[in-house]
């Protein structure tokens, strides 16, 4: 998953966080217009990142939430519950979506529908008028209709199509496939936004049929707007609901789509005069139906067929007859009615109860959500009712089954193998009864088998067949098979109920479904004390070591005293793997500081009048949160510096010989453990001479050192405090602030910086900082009979100095060491402590070499002692106001190590 | 360029793009019993085809896409 999208889903979830809570408050205050902008703002914010990445279905419910927050906050719209349940079940809409983008990277297509009838219902709330102006999409006078669309097929210009393509449409049907009907009425401003509602229209699957019509009338030529799209795309189509959602997955709420009961695809068509006289055929018909002689029928349809003109009406609903009966599928009130309509020529009127029993409505269940329910619920009676709940393909094969154990019984021959015959047909309407979860029925079919194995004879299976599959036996047995069938509960039923009771329910409330994100957000005072335990653990792993030197050397016993040791080792693996952890619990990569800079020196540098490419490099590199955090400012004034000192203008540059565009370089890398950040511009540099003369006019260097310090010492010279090297203060640089700061900053948290310039070439700046605050090194040194902690990174040797090699000077002492007059102070002197610097046997005196700045100081100690990791506590209460000293550790044998500070003492 | 005008004829070559639709409309302003040639049309831009709607043209040579041609008839016969 790419960090964008990480990112976004983390904060999307904040987000939606935030948009409960606020809802929640706002139940109790719904007046608070704070707590209104509030969520507006957080709507919005999350529909703007939402609109990054390809996700329509989530852009536009949020779009249609932040509508409604906007209506609301200028009082279009009255908050209410109903207005904060719409708004919550959208939330969790998005909820859900971001779940499947964080599992799949990808949405799929089905939400298409669930995302409109949620933008739907965050509409309705917003008044008519500004309605229109927000949504353009909806048309108002087809929304009512929606509720009732099981029916709507009635009302469709079904019988524009021709009947050939009904006719195939019909045949797909019964194959089990579901037909739609289409109606995409694209956006008038769609063309601005760059679709071609015709290319998207002539991708639709599966297409069985197509016109395009124009909304309406023309205007004259001389008038119309070619840009403003008039048009509306309908088509039939046997397509799945699924793959035209996702086909319109843009638009969705520019599409209707009503699925198709085949019935309504039967409407007879043509000249309604002449042709021969029919009474004679319907009288037949009906009697060949009441005798159930079907074949009969299609022999006489057929002849009829050729005595009659096709273009007839009576041929059309002729051929019509001839389709259903050859297919075979529908239950014989159909049959009764299309014969009926031969004798009246009125185009067969089908009940919605057909409607809705025939299979393709049924297995819907999308297509009408109201309905669902009322229809589950009536499944549930009997076991023929059951079928409702099949699909299609399901319902067609339960009743083959069904059909061919009907037929398997009835055989009236009387085999030797008759019993397993009835055996065989029994385990197959089992599991019928199986596939339909009609486990009741399945005691009174092993009682119907009982009774059939000893008669020996498939009656009793029959008979109980004719009970538990009633409609399969219309066909032989005429509309008594419909009375049979449960009655299809009135589907307008739903649709009347008030909405948000039944809202759309899409099983993912917050109680369902806990999301388990993988990132957790914890307070950093936990990470804290997790890091406190950790170093007192590594306190009391270090008391280990001394209690296997006591046992050694008080009890004498040695034995135990390695085990001891051992032990120690593996503690300590532990502990250090634990340290380890938790720190990289605290690590944070370096472009969290670094993803500022782009805007920051785009906007810097067109104010300047430069152009200036800015490449940052190593983004990953991690180190602990309050290096990186402490890392911020610096690098904002080095960056400033580059930008107002070191780059120039691309006159001057191209006079210079150098490209136009200037190249400021962040790079940060890691190095053992320190992470080193450089900051590189290939600019002017800086000019050593203009450095020294500005330092000295200002006092910060005599003139001795002006005639003695290096061009690189003086380069160094910028990061005294209150130097300034530009002539002219501006808003970016110049107070003499910057690289002073900067140093400050950096040695706060045990860093250093380092400038290098080369004139007209360039200047970098190097920082190097630890990657974690946590653990000091430091080293021991014993003075006076006290352990003192010297932190590592000042250390630069320890050295003998034998007492006749210290000269005094003045009153200073001094030894010559690596042939530099390195400066001497006791340490005992600078701690108030009244004893002289003990000598070892040899008479050498221990001197500490540490680094201060650019300067070694040796510092007179008594011994030294081993170097330790440790966790400083900074001084704390009434011993912080002592400076001398950075911080205490706990040491492992219990007692306390203070670890000096030594700018302070020195 | 998707469009080729005659002297009264029209032509249509593989896809006529959106831009294509103003000047379509231009040209069908300025003419009566404007013929269109769609033979070998593979696509046109919505844009074009509800001008070609309003406008009327006679339709010369409908597009040798089948599917493209059911499209275009429903279209372009009923007005």
């Amino acid at each position: 998953m790419n960090p964008l999208l990480e990112q976004f889903l983390s904060e999307a979830r904040d987000f939606l966080q935030g948009i409960g809570e606020t809802l929640m408050q706002l139940e109790n205050a719904p007046d608070d217009a704070d707590l209104m902008n509030e969520l507006f703002r957080l709507v919005h914010t999350l529909k703007g990142n939402s609109g990054l990445f390809d996700v329509p279905e989530m852009t536009r419910v949020l779009h249609a939430g932040e509508d409604l927050m906007d209506a609301v906050r200028n009082r279009r719209a009255v908050y209410s519950r109903s207005l904060a349940d719409a708004l919550l079940e959208a939330m969790d809409f998005v909820g859900m979506l971001c779940d499947e983008l964080e599992a799949d990277g990808r949405l799929s297509a089905a939400h298409g529908g669930s995302s409109a009838r949620l933008v739907e219902a965050l509409r309705k709330p917003i008044p008519a008028d500004d309605n229109r102006v927000a949504a353009p999409e909806p048309e108002p006078e087809l929304a009512p209709a929606r509720p009732t669309s099981t029916l709507d097929s009635a009302d469709l210009p079904l019988d524009g199509i021709p009947e050939a393509v009904r006719m195939q449409a019909y045949r797909r049907s019964c194959g089990g496939e579901c037909l739609f009907w289409l109606d995409y009425r694209p956006d008038e401003q769609s063309f601005y936004q760059g679709e071609d509602p015709f290319f998207l229209a002539r991708q639709t699957p599966e297409l069985l049929w197509c016109g395009i019509q124009a909304r309406e009338p023309w205007p004259p030529l001389a008038e119309l707007d070619a840009y403003c799209c008039m048009l509306s795309f309908q088509g039939l189509t046997a397509a799945s609901r699924a793959d035209l959602e996702e086909q319109y997955r843009y638009v969705i709420d520019q599409v209707r789509l009503t699925a198709i009961p085949r019935l309504a695809l039967v409407i007879p068509g043509g000249d309604p005069n002449g042709g021969p006289v029919y009474e004679d055929f319907v009288a037949d018909a009906r009697a060949l139906l009441r005798a159930g002689d079907l074949a009969g029928l299609v022999r006489n349809v057929s002849s009829m067929l050729e005595l009659s003109g096709p273009d007839l009406w009576i041929a059309s609903a002729l051929r019509w007859l001839q389709l259903v009966l050859e297919i075979g599928q529908e239950e014989g009130a159909v049959l009764d009615a299309l014969v009926d309509c031969l004798e009246s020529l009125a185009p067969p009127r089908w009940e919605a109860s057909e409607l809705a029993a025939a299979p393709s409505a049924a297995s819907e269940p999308t297509s009408d959500r109201q309905d669902d329910a009322p229809r589950a619920e009536h499944g549930r009676e009997a076991p023929g009712g059951e079928r409702d709940a099949l699909s299609p393909l399901e319902a067609d094969t339960l009743t083959a089954v069904v059909a061919a154990q009907r037929e398997v019984l009835a055989l009236s021959d009387a085999p030797a193998w008759l019993p397993g015959r009835i055996k065989a047909a029994a385990e197959a309407l089992a599991g019928c009864l199986r596939a339909v979860d009609a486990m009741a029925s399945l005691q009174s079919l092993e009682v119907a088998t009982a009774s059939a194995l000893e008669a020996r004879s498939g009656a009793p299976l029959l008979a109980w067949i004719e009970a538990c599959f009633p409609a399969d036996a219309s066909i032989e047995r005429g509309p008594v098979g419909l009375a049979a069938e449960p009655e299809s509960p009135p589907p307008r039923a739903g649709a009347q109920r008030p909405v948000g009771e039944d809202e759309i329910k899409f099983g993912r409330r917050a109680e369902d479904a806990i999301a388990a994100p993988k990132s957790l957000k914890v307070d950093q005072v936990k990470i804290d004390r997790l890091m406190d335990l950790i170093g007192e653990m590594v306190v009391a792993k270090n008391a280990l070591p001394y209690l296997a030197g006591r046992a050694e050397a008080v009890f004498g016993v040695r034995e135990l005293s390695r085990d001891i040791k051992g032990h120690y080792g593996v503690i300590n693996r532990i502990v250090e793997e634990m340290q380890g952890a938790i720190m990289q619990v605290r690590m944070m990569p370096v472009s969290f500081v670094f993803q500022r800079f782009p805007r920051l020196v785009r906007d810097i540098s067109r104010k300047l009048g430069k152009e200036v490419e800015l490449i940052l490099e190593g983004g990953d590199t991690e180190a602990d949160k309050t290096i990186i955090e402490a890392l911020g400012d610096p690098l904002v004034h080095i960056v400033r510096n580059s930008l107002d000192h070191g780059i120039e203008s691309p006159g001057q540059r191209r006079a210079a010989g150098k490209a136009a565009t200037g190249t400021l370089r962040l790079r940060a890398t890691q190095e053992s453990d320190r992470v080193v950040i450089e900051i590189a511009d290939d600019g002017k540099g800086i000019d050593p001479d203009v450095i020294k003369r500005k330092a000295y006019a200002k006092g910060l260097i005599d003139e001795t050192v002006l005639e003695q310090i290096s061009d690189q010492e003086a380069v160094n010279l910028v990061f005294a405090a209150g130097f300034s090297t530009t002539e002219v203060i501006s808003d970016l640089s110049g107070r003499g602030v910057g690289m002073d700061v900067v140093r400050t900053a950096v040695e706060k948290v045990n860093g250093s910086v380092a400038l290098t310039s080369r004139k007209g070439q360039g200047s970098q700046v190097r920082l190097s900082l630890p990657l974690s605050m946590a653990v000091t090194n430091v080293m021991i040194v014993v003075s006076d009979g006290q352990r003192f902690g010297v932190p590592m990174d000042r250390v630069v040797e320890t050295v003998r100095v034998p007492r006749a090699a210290i000269r005094v000077i003045k009153h200073s002492q001094a030894a010559v060491l690596r042939g530099r007059i390195v400066p001497l102070k006791s340490l005992n002197e600078l701690l108030g402590l009244a004893a002289q610097p003990k000598s070892n046997d040899d008479d050498e005196l221990a001197v500490l070499v540490v680094r201060l700045g650019d300067e070694s100081l040796g510092l007179l100690v008594d011994d030294f002692s081993e170097t330790l990791d440790i966790i400083l506590k900074p001084m704390a209460g009434v011993l912080a106001g002592l400076p001398a000293y950075a911080g205490s550790a706990l040491m492992g044998d219990g007692s306390v190590l203070v670890v000096l500070n030594l700018k302070e003492i020195l | 360029m998707g469009i080729e005008f005659k002297k009264n004829l029209v032509v249509f070559h593989d896809v006529a793009s959106v831009e294509d639709a103003e000047v379509l409309l231009e040209w069908l302003q300025g003419k009566t019993g404007a013929k269109a040639d769609l033979s070998a049309c593979t696509h046109l831009h919505c844009a074009n085809l509800q001008v070609l709607m309003a406008a009327k043209p006679s339709i010369q040579a409908w597009p040798a896409d089948a599917p493209l041609r059911a499209w275009l008839e429903s279209a372009l016969v009923a007005v």
